[in-house]
């Protein structure tokens, strides 16, 4: 029956290695680009938020619906997994803080505001 | 062993139970759809051809099927013996059923062994139907007894589902693990490779006395007692007929049944 230690371990090592393993194969939720290709600023900055609500590629539609007419905003991409969202932006027309009070306003849907959108923490580069 | 399965059993259950609350609560947005093996399956085509996630699938979703495939080669069916909350839920009800009723109830063979082959429907109507009928979306949600149940009725869940899982829950009570065994998916996925599982049962003919404990011990009906060593398909490595085995060493835990 010792051999019978090898099934919990074997769980543990499989469970551990799947979580050590998901950093590697990144692939985001959504890629949104709100510019094309001959229209990007030179210069570009990057943020990243961590957002409460970013969960899907649906909720993902409507982060980027909530920031793309935020002047200066180049593109976005999603991670549903660590709920986070990595904007691209043009430094001379836009900040985080105006991308952030763009995401976090309330969404008007059939006669009722709903608070999709939190910054829970921010990562600039 | 028993109380290692046990609590093994008792540690994942209680992870979606808590992750349940916490999700109750609103501390936090992940359900057990988060952490699902067989969501990695259904992103497997989004992610091949499009490079990208149905909905709220991920690749922890990919790296937990890995996993459990992997755990499947070394061990056979040890993810739902072991691991899996709605496998646990069922056996306990099993339990129970037992009790109640004095018997395990089992379908006529003939029935028995064609309602297993709905698992392969089930595994491939899923896949098909989130893209093309829900185009993309996780429809199987408001189906899934699984996500159902642990996430008390989540999003695009309805009515109906309630009553999927109370069915499910009622029929597990008089037919031991009815959803594993007539629908679950990810059993079926497994199926292949727990064949072939390295970690298997074996039956030592020497000291055997032929007694049928270990055949009626058995939670999924497979006649231990008539194999030198146990390949089925369904086998859990729940070790209960090792466990009432009255013979010491006539069953025991092999490599490749060596």
């Amino acid at each position: 029956m010792k051999k019978a230690v090898i099934i919990p371990l074997a769980i543990a090592l499989v469970i551990l290695l799947a979580f050590a393993t998901t950093n590697a194969y990144r692939v985001p939720t959504a890629d949104i680009s709100f510019v094309e290709c001959d229209e990007r600023p030179t210069s570009v900055a990057t943020v990243e938020f961590e957002v409460s609500g970013l969960k899907c590629r649906g909720t993902a539609r409507t982060f980027a619906r909530q920031i793309q007419d935020v002047p200066g905003v180049v593109s976005f991409v999603a991670y549903a997994r660590t709920h986070s969202a990595i904007v691209e932006y043009d430094p001379a027309l836009t900040d985080p803080d105006a991308i952030r009070e763009a995401f976090e306003e309330p969404i008007l849907h059939e006669g009722k505001t709903y608070e999709v959108f939190k910054m829970v923490s921010v990562a600039g580069e | 062993m028993k109380v290692l399965r046990t609590l093994v059993q008792v540690l994942f259950l209680g992870g979606v139970v808590a992750l349940l609350l916490r999700g109750l609560a609103g501390h936090t947005p992940n359900t057990c759809e988060y952490y699902c093996p067989f969501g990695g399956l259904v992103a497997l085509y989004p992610l091949a051809r499009y490079k990208a996630y149905a909905c709220a699938l991920t690749e922890l979703n990919v790296a937990l099927l890995v996993s459990v495939l992997v755990l499947t080669v070394v061990s056979k069916k040890s993810f739902c013996g072991w691991v899996c909350p709605l496998g646990t839920v069922q056996e306990w009800l099993g339990r129970l059923g037992g009790k109640l009723f004095r018997r395990r109830f089992r379908l006529p063979k003939g029935v028995d062994r064609v309602l297993m082959n709905l698992r392969y429907v089930v595994l491939i109507a899923v896949p098909v139907l989130t893209f093309t009928v829900w185009k993309f979306d996780l429809g199987f949600r408001a189906y899934d007894p699984f996500y159902i149940l642990f996430t008390w009725g989540g999003h695009e869940t309805a009515a109906f589902s309630f009553y999927i899982v109370i069915g499910v829950l009622a029929a597990a009570l008089l037919i031991p693990f009815f959803w594993c065994r007539y629908l679950c998916p990810m059993g079926a996925a497994m199926d292949p490779l727990s064949r072939a599982g390295a970690l298997r049962i074996r039956r030592n003919r020497d000291t055997c006395t032929d007694c049928g404990e270990c055949d009626k011990a058995c939670p999924h009906a497979i006649p231990v007692s008539r194999v030198d060593e146990v390949t089925a398909r369904n086998c859990t490595n729940c070790l209960d007929c090792i466990e009432e085995c009255p013979v010491e060493g006539a069953l025991e835990l092999s490599w490749f049944g060596k």
